[in-house]
């Protein structure tokens, strides 16, 4: 009995050690810990538990202040104030402080560093320090979605020292205000982080957190199922029912804030009449193919951006209706049967091509015949960004996450006629009303004006169909049951400084 | 064979040079811009332009070229673009990963091909003769892919006997170099049985057998010997292709080889790293090569080179 209890007390000891370790499989290795270059979201997760940014986007999606004590705007939208909380610093001991964020933010702008994302503060006209706890941006003209780019796992706040002391190797020494700090990393097969002893905000409960790449979906769902790690992220849809069958673990479905759609040349015949477009969106069954497609996984679109975007609201259906389809192309002159290419990448979205097999069929039954093309994606995107004159896309699909969590972003490069291609409006949509819309609540910088200018431009959208309306994305992740309080973020990161073991 | 060895040496630039022009053309061919791949979807022009001057994408192609060759010519692999490391570090950290996994394949190729194929020969025709084609048949022509999956479903989530996937402890290497080794493991039985039944027939065994020397004797001394030459240089040539093809393996199994490395660098367009890996996959084959050439002549007294 005694052996018994002690074997006992051993292995509950053992377990007790175990959980001092969340294990996280990822699809990929992060590429940089650099925090402006880091582009996917397996770098940028890691990224967010080390480094901060100055304010953050809940997973509710709410811009709440995090490294900001507050902020004003001034001088009609065109400066922005931001004071900061007090008493931070770096893990490496260096102070937070106003010197520090316009280094941070002045390098994220530079032309040295490249960074992809430097786009988001393209406004930003130089940073004035005011007093040590707080700076001032000035940007080159009003512009309300500069605190939700501010939220951007891109804009983090970085050590200056660490940065100017290993150089080129900071990518691999990443310092930050975080809850956690980089302990290790091993190229491909881990990363390591410790938990801030010094953390000025509520510590996380679990000391140690690790990252393992795995590539395969299969295999981190074995993963998982094992317990050689607690959280798989990107499950794959043929495992999903057998995860539902183990008790041990949860399978839990989050929101994405990115959108798939097929945008039509507005421009060219037969799509420059809204009537075509209208008809396509009546033609495509969209309940059906989320169900039998996607294996349910998604949302079907009520408006051109997802939930959880400031800035949405639910603005139309196009209801399944393929005599309706018939009758609205009939109007527009379009005899049928008429052939169309739709443009379509493989192994891009989920199940991309397979949606895009599922809609030709559909297609068909009102007499558009659609040939799908598809390309290799850096030659797709090379086609769709190609300018009007040389631009041979009739239809095609895409996806678009708003990683900023602002309508701004989900809208403003899609929709305004500005943004035609090679920018990111690609359907060649120009509409007067909705260019006067978009740029009124860019520069609104009153939350409920700006949500009701939206709300009228996504209308105006939604009825003119530059789209072929689809569905949002929901990411699958599989958690282990002993842990709670990990947290799927919208925006494809994957947090957890508020996990704890049950 | 010094001599040789040199000249052999010598004939592979020209070989290494014709890869290096086919992978320098092959990725800046392809359709696509790979600043676009490489700044994001969201980039802006400016952003681009930028990304364009710093890697030289910029410039005409036959100056790209010599700029990659001079560079190349200095020991200098380039910068990843997308990690912004040398390449020559990255490929560091994943070669020797491959190279283990690479060698325990081989390994268990070696130690449970050849068995299976002379247990096979000595019998022929027999039950167990069958069974071994069989299992080899089976072996070739089963895919990678899924045979390593299924491994993973039965010994690690069903059984628990090894870890699912990564790199650690010996027992980790255990899944993924069998799941590498199955198709050499199949080659090398099919191999050496044929060559053994071969030689088996020859005069001269038949004269040792007349002599009286023991079976034992004649199997393993004048029969064996003979009958492993040739195998001996496709289980060489076998291992250069597993260090090139352990791609799918190490995806299945989170195995932090030079397959992973790659297949992240061609989707992201990362020429550099593309290349630097090509070029370190081809140099390995024709070094492998080599050393196989050299070890023929080293156990079959007939081959010489002058």
């Amino acid at each position: 009995m005694r052996n018994v209890l002690l074997a006992f007390g051993i292995a509950l000891l053992g377990l007790a050690w175990a959980q001092q370790r969340l294990v996280v499989a990822q699809g990929t290795d992060p590429i940089t810990l650099d925090a402006p270059l880091a582009q996917d979201s397996p770098s940028a997760t890691v990224v967010t538990h080390i480094s901060e940014t100055l304010f953050e986007l809940t997973p509710e999606g709410r811009i709440v202040p995090l490294l900001a004590e507050g902020h004003s705007f001034s001088d009609g939208g065109k400066t922005l104030t931001i004071r900061l909380k007090r008493g931070i610093t770096f893990h490496d001991g260096t102070p937070f402080n106003a010197e520090a964020v316009k280094f941070n933010l002045e390098r994220f702008v530079s032309r040295e560093l490249a960074s992809p994302f430097a786009f988001l503060l393209s406004e930003l006209e130089r940073v004035e320090v005011v007093d040590p706890y707080t700076v001032r941006l000035r940007l080159k003209n009003p512009f309300a979605p500069v605190l939700a780019h501010l939220t951007h796992s891109s804009t983090a706040m970085q050590s200056p020292a660490a940065i100017q002391r290993f150089g080129a190797q900071y990518r691999d020494n990443p310092v930050g205000t975080g809850p956690y700090r980089f302990q290790a990393w091993q190229k491909g097969q881990f990363v390591d982080l410790v938990r801030n002893e010094n953390y000025w905000g509520e510590k996380p409960p679990i000391p140690q957190v690790r990252f393992i790449p795995v590539p395969e979906g299969t295999t981190r769902v074995a993963l998982v199922e094992t317990g050689q790690a607690h959280v798989a992220v990107r499950i794959p849809p043929q495992d999903i029912a057998r995860l539902q069958a183990n008790r041990a673990i949860e399978v839990v479905r989050t929101p994405s804030l990115r959108t798939i759609y097929i945008y039509f040349n507005t421009q060219r015949p037969p799509f420059n009449d809204v009537r075509v477009r209208q008809a396509l969106n009546h033609a495509v069954n969209k309940e059906e193919i989320l169900q039998f497609v996607l294996g349910g996984i998604g949302r079907v679109s009520d408006a051109p951006i997802a939930p959880g975007i400031f800035g949405y609201t639910p603005v139309g259906k196009y209801e399944y209706n393929p005599q309706r389809a018939q009758e609205l192309l009939r109007q527009a002159g379009v005899s049928t049967p008429f052939r169309v290419t739709l443009h379509c990448p493989t192994g891009r979205y989920f199940q991309d091509i397979q949606v895009c097999e599922a809609i030709q069929g559909q297609l068909r039954r009102v007499g558009v015949e659609a040939t799908i093309q598809t390309l290799e994606w850096g030659a797709y995107l090379q086609e769709t960004q190609r300018p009007l004159k040389d631009n041979r896309i009739q239809m095609a699909m895409l996806g678009w996450g708003t990683v900023t969590g602002d309508a701004d972003y989900g809208l403003y490069p899609l929709f305004h006629s500005s943004q035609w291609a090679p920018g990111f409006n690609r359907s060649f949509f120009k509409n007067a009303e909705v260019d006067k819309l978009l740029a009124q609540a860019r520069i609104s910088t009153l939350p409920q004006g700006r949500q009701q200018l939206y709300r009228e431009a996504m209308t105006r959208i939604w009825q003119n169909a530059p789209w072929l309306f689809l569905h949002s994305e929901v990411q699958v992740t599989a958690v282990r049951q002993e842990v709670q309080g990990f947290i799927v973020h919208p925006t494809e990161r994957y947090l957890a400084y508020k996990a704890r073991f049950r | 064979m010094l001599t040789y060895a040199l000249r052999r040496l010598l004939i592979a630039l020209p070989t290494l040079f014709g890869v290096v022009l086919l992978v320098f053309l092959m990725v800046r061919l392809a359709p696509g811009d790979p600043a676009v791949l490489l700044a994001g979807e969201f980039a802006t022009p400016e952003t681009l332009e930028a990304i364009r001057a710093r890697y030289g994408l910029d410039r005409p192609l036959p100056e790209q070229f010599l700029l990659y060759l001079k560079a190349l010519a200095q020991g200098d692999l380039g910068e990843s673009a997308k990690s912004r490391r040398p390449v020559l570090e990255e490929l560091k950290t994943y070669f020797p990963n491959t190279v283990q996994l690479a060698s325990a394949a081989i390994l268990v190729a070696l130690l449970t091909g050849i068995p299976l194929g002379i247990l096979a020969a000595l019998r022929p025709g027999s039950g167990l003769d069958l069974a071994v084609m069989v299992l080899a048949l089976v072996g070739v022509s089963m895919p990678v892919f899924w045979f390593g999956l299924l491994a993973i479903l039965i010994f690690s989530v069903e059984l628990g006997w090894f870890p699912v996937a990564g790199k650690g402890t010996l027992a980790h290497l255990v899944l993924p170099a069998i799941t590498l080794g199955v198709n050499a493991t199949a080659l090398l039985a099919r191999m050496t049985r044929g060559t053994l039944l071969e030689v088996l027939s020859q005069d001269y065994i038949r004269t040792a057998r007349a002599k009286g020397v023991s079976e034992r004797v004649v199997i393993l001394k004048h029969a064996l010997r003979n009958a492993l030459i040739p195998v001996v240089t496709v289980a060489g040539l076998e291992f250069g292709s597993l260090l090139a093809g352990a791609v799918i393996t190490e995806t299945i199994f989170a195995w932090p080889g030079l397959g992973q490395l790659l297949v992240g660098s061609i989707l992201a367009r990362d020429y550099p790293v593309v290349q630097g890996a090509v070029l370190l996959v081809a140099f390995s084959f024709i070094l492998v090569n080599l050393l196989v050439d050299l070890l023929y002549a080293w156990i079959d007294p007939r081959v010489r080179y002058d």
